[in-house]
């Protein structure tokens, strides 16, 4: 590890590549560390933007930034940062064979979608994969609910009854199915991943496109759960949607995150192209600074300490559960480079009676200036070349606005905009 | 059991049976969260084992995958190793566990009778139906193990000595490997000394159920390593199994033995000349001839117990600093092989299954040769693709050594 990079990202969730990504493009040798492989592997393939602001269900989330507090990541950013970000990421996945994009309003102008879940509620979100037509849920009389004879997860009678309690979707005429499992019977109960890494491959995807045939005119729409393909590859839902004979929505499902999984892949493969370096399993210790400037980070790799040298760095090192940030009773502290958070010495006072309030632990982080740097108490800049991105940062809550991937993209894309420059700066002194 | 792991650090978000090979190749293992630590508090109530435990091959990938630093692997090499307490594995295991022991067995019969012994046909189908498939590419004996060869070598006069642990791959079956590492060390300007009194690290020992084997083999070891240790000179290896076992399994499996010999870590020999190029030590210039030769492309596969070590890939990296090779990284995952797993009948086909993306990658690669640090990794590759597969520190001397 004595070679010196450009940027040393911290952190491999969808902010950490994100940030990546933008350096590695512009030219910088990248560093990335991890410790765990990110929250991809659990999450869903489409890009939750800003489902609700104060409360409310967003349309279109551009118009609804406006509402948000101040000090929230977007409203640091500002629109045209945002969407710079969202262009930025929606050319990658281009690049990538993997298209995203927005479904639109009458008028054209960009809109939410509230996709089905497994439970069969709904749940906004807003960048889906272009093999998703979203205007086939408005227009679709017939909607065929099928799952897979062992996938516990995903109980269609379930979905049905849950979405008829929606306006949008008391109208339908729904049927449900369970298709044959290809496994058989296991010892492991099969997950959405297990069918979907099966249709990853041409030679095993055969059992999923003769089943779908089965039913093929019977429906205008199906609804399945997250079964096709875990890699980012197109081939597979051209050959789901032609043997369905109609349009073929993926519910949003439990963990193991088979959508997840194929945004890494085509940040992966994108970051592959550049000088870029994975190192696995470390976690940061702590971080060597001399004034304004960070300098090193020390991480611990198999019980010794290793230092990773650079000229700028970026922390995408998640939240509370991705071990970004301690909790002690009275003491929040952001993990790799020992920032205290304020909170309040009553820990009663994290929370709220209310559970789907605002709680004070679901947007407690590291509070940043408009580039992304972590700022003090009295708004002063801690470090000029040291970034955050992601759950890692305060001032917003993703569970209740939906705005999770989104912020990651966005912060990620500032953050590694940002860490790009300061180590061009850095090189040059 | 003397120590327990806490299992309570596992949240049960998934993350370690997405990356789990085996769970990918097999629906007939229950998964990591599941045998580790879900299935930990079972243990810890007595309750019976889950029948799928044998299908863990300790690759490691759930604990590289973890956001927790959930110990996952061991918890299932301990459940391994209580299980095997109570029912003692069978010929088979004992005989893939212990291949540094049987070498030494057979030291007296010459290379070539010990092969015609293990690997003709009828011996294979003999070993076959003791449980190691026929169709694995079990690896030849060498004529004269690492160790042997070393007492011949003549190494230059050097000052600074280092200590090299050559793992039993290399000393048993691959010794051109090791010589081809004491070389690039005596480049790097250090004279090595290989001792004698090390042993297996006892890693295979542990995959295949016999902790006790394992516990004594490590007690050897680190006070083997203790003096080294103490006279202050750098042990290295350039097999990362080997390496992991003694930075991380050791301290976890048996605290006491650790405890007692303080911490006797082994470096990686890949860092420590990566390291010697950066200070100027070793030159990535090749030597007369050797600067003419043709252009060279590689694919190189990242052992999963050197991903595991948090290093990242310094193999890799010394390979991209050579004038005139082109080195790609397969990122393909586990090559499914883990040491002896991919060896035994009901496993040959899971191995298989996980080789091959890496398997494709390989031959859709265009490159000349493939490289990798872990000498099984190797023999994986080379059965799943035919094609050639070498370590770093080989590629290094061909490139830069034309004497």
């Amino acid at each position: 590890m004595s070679r010196i990079v450009d940027v040393v990202v911290v952190g491999s969730g969808m902010a950490g590549l994100v940030a990546a990504l933008v350096a590695a493009r512009q030219g910088r040798s990248v560093r990335l560390l991890t410790s765990g492989m990110g929250s991809l592997a659990i999450s869903g393939g489409s890009v939750d933007f800003l489902g609700y602001a104060e409360g409310r269900f967003a349309a279109n989330p551009w118009q609804s930034l406006a509402l948000l507090p101040e000090e929230h990541p977007y409203r640091l950013l500002g629109v045209e940062n945002v969407r710079a970000a969202f262009d930025f990421f929606s050319q990658t996945m281009e690049e990538q064979h993997w298209p995203m994009h927005a479904a639109t309003a009458e008028d054209g102008s960009p809109r939410n979608t509230q996709l089905p879940t497994i439970m069969g509620t709904l749940k906004p979100t807003y960048l889906l994969p272009s093999g998703l037509d979203a205007q086939a849920m408005a227009t679709a009389r017939r909607v065929l609910v099928l799952s897979v004879q062992g996938l516990r997860d995903c109980r269609p009678a379930l979905v049905i009854s849950q979405l008829r309690r929606y306006r949008s979707w008391a109208d339908k005429e729904f049927a449900h199915s369970l298709l044959p499992s290809p496994f058989g019977e296991t010892h492991r109960a099969v997950t959405a991943l297990d069918l979907a890494r099966l249709a990853d491959k041409p030679q095993s995807r055969q059992w999923l496109l003769d089943a779908l045939a089965a039913h093929a005119g019977s429906c205008d729409l199906v609804l399945l759960p997250p079964l096709c393909g875990s890699k980012a590859n197109p081939e597979v839902w051209r050959a789901i949607n032609a043997a369905a004979g109609c349009p073929v929505v993926e519910m949003l499902s439990i963990p193991p995150g088979v959508g997840g999984l194929r945004l890494r892949d085509a940040l992966l493969r994108a970051l592959n192209q550049h000088d870029f370096e994975l190192v696995e399993n470390t976690t940061v210790l702590r971080a060597e600074t001399a004034g304004k400037t960070c300098t090193t980070l020390v991480a611990d790799a198999s019980g010794q300490e290793r230092r990773h040298t650079a000229h700028a760095f970026v922390g995408a090192t998640g939240g509370i559960l991705g071990g970004g940030i301690w909790l002690e009773p009275g003491k929040a502290t952001e993990s790799a480079f020992g920032i205290d958070i304020a909170v309040p010495q009553d820990v009663a006072q994290w929370s709220e009676p209310e559970i789907f309030g605002r709680h004070l632990f679901s947007h407690l982080g590291v509070r940043v200036d408009r580039a992304m740097r972590p700022v003090d108490a009295a708004a002063a800049v801690r470090w000029n070349n040291v970034f955050f991105a992601g759950r890692s940062l305060g001032g917003y809550d993703f569970a209740t606005e939906k705005s999770g991937h989104g912020v990651a993209v966005a912060t990620g894309w500032q953050a590694g905009r940002m860490a790009a420059a300061a180590a061009a700066g850095g090189e040059n002194q | 059991m003397s120590v327990r792991i806490n299992p309570d650090k596992c949240i049960a978000c998934t993350t370690c049976v997405v990356h789990c090979p085996v769970a990918e190749a097999t629906p007939k293992f229950l998964g990591p969260r599941m045998i580790g630590p879900a299935y930990e508090r079972f243990r810890l109530l007595g309750l019976a084992e889950d029948p799928s435990l044998h299908y863990c091959a300790n690759c490691k990938n759930c604990d590289i995958s973890c956001p927790h630093g959930v110990p996952v692997s061991s918890l299932n090499m301990m459940a391994r190793a209580d299980q095997c307490r109570a029912h003692k594995p069978g010929l088979r295991d004992w005989v893939l566990g212990h291949g540094e022991l049987m070498a030494k067995w057979l030291r007296l019969i010459p290379a070539s009778l010990k092969n015609l012994g293990m690997l003709n046909p009828v011996t294979r189908m003999a070993l076959d139906a003791l449980g190691i498939d026929k169709r694995s590419p079990l690896p030849a004996f060498a004529r004269h193990s690492f160790r042997q060869l070393m007492r011949h070598v003549h190494q230059p006069d050097l000052e600074r000595r280092v200590v090299f642990y050559p793992g039993c791959y290399v000393d048993v079956y691959d010794p051109r490997t090791g010589l081809d590492m004491v070389w690039a060390l005596n480049r790097a300007g250090y004279k090595v000394i290989v001792p004698d009194e090390l042993v297996c690290c006892g890693l295979p020992m542990v995959a295949n159920g016999f902790w006790q084997n394992a516990r004594s083999n490590a007690e050897h070891n680190l006070k083997a390593l203790a003096q080294w240790r103490d006279a202050g000179l750098p042990v290295v290896t350039g097999c990362p199994s080997c390496a992991l076992m003694f930075r991380v399994d050791l301290p976890e499996y048996f605290p006491d033995i650790a405890q007692k010999y303080g911490a006797c870590r082994l470096a990686d020999a890949q860092e420590f000349l990566l390291d010697a190029v950066d200070n100027g030590d070793f030159s990535l210039a090749a030597d007369g001839k050797a600067s003419q030769l043709p252009d060279l492309r590689l694919i190189y596969h990242a052992p999963c117990h050197l991903r595991a070590q948090g290093n990242g890939l310094p193999g890799l990296e010394l390979l991209r600093r050579l004038e005139g090779v082109t080195t790609e990284n397969a990122d393909a995952g586990c090559c499914g092989i883990s040491g002896s797993y991919g060896f035994k009948k009901e496993k040959y086909d899971i191995a298989q299954e996980i080789g091959a993306e890496l398997f494709a990658r390989v031959r859709e690669s265009g490159a000349q040769a493939a490289v990798s640090e872990c000498g099984t990794c190797r023999v994986q590759i080379m059965h799943g693709t035919g094609k050639y597969a070498l370590h770093p520190v080989s590629i290094l001397r061909q490139r830069l050594d034309m004497r």
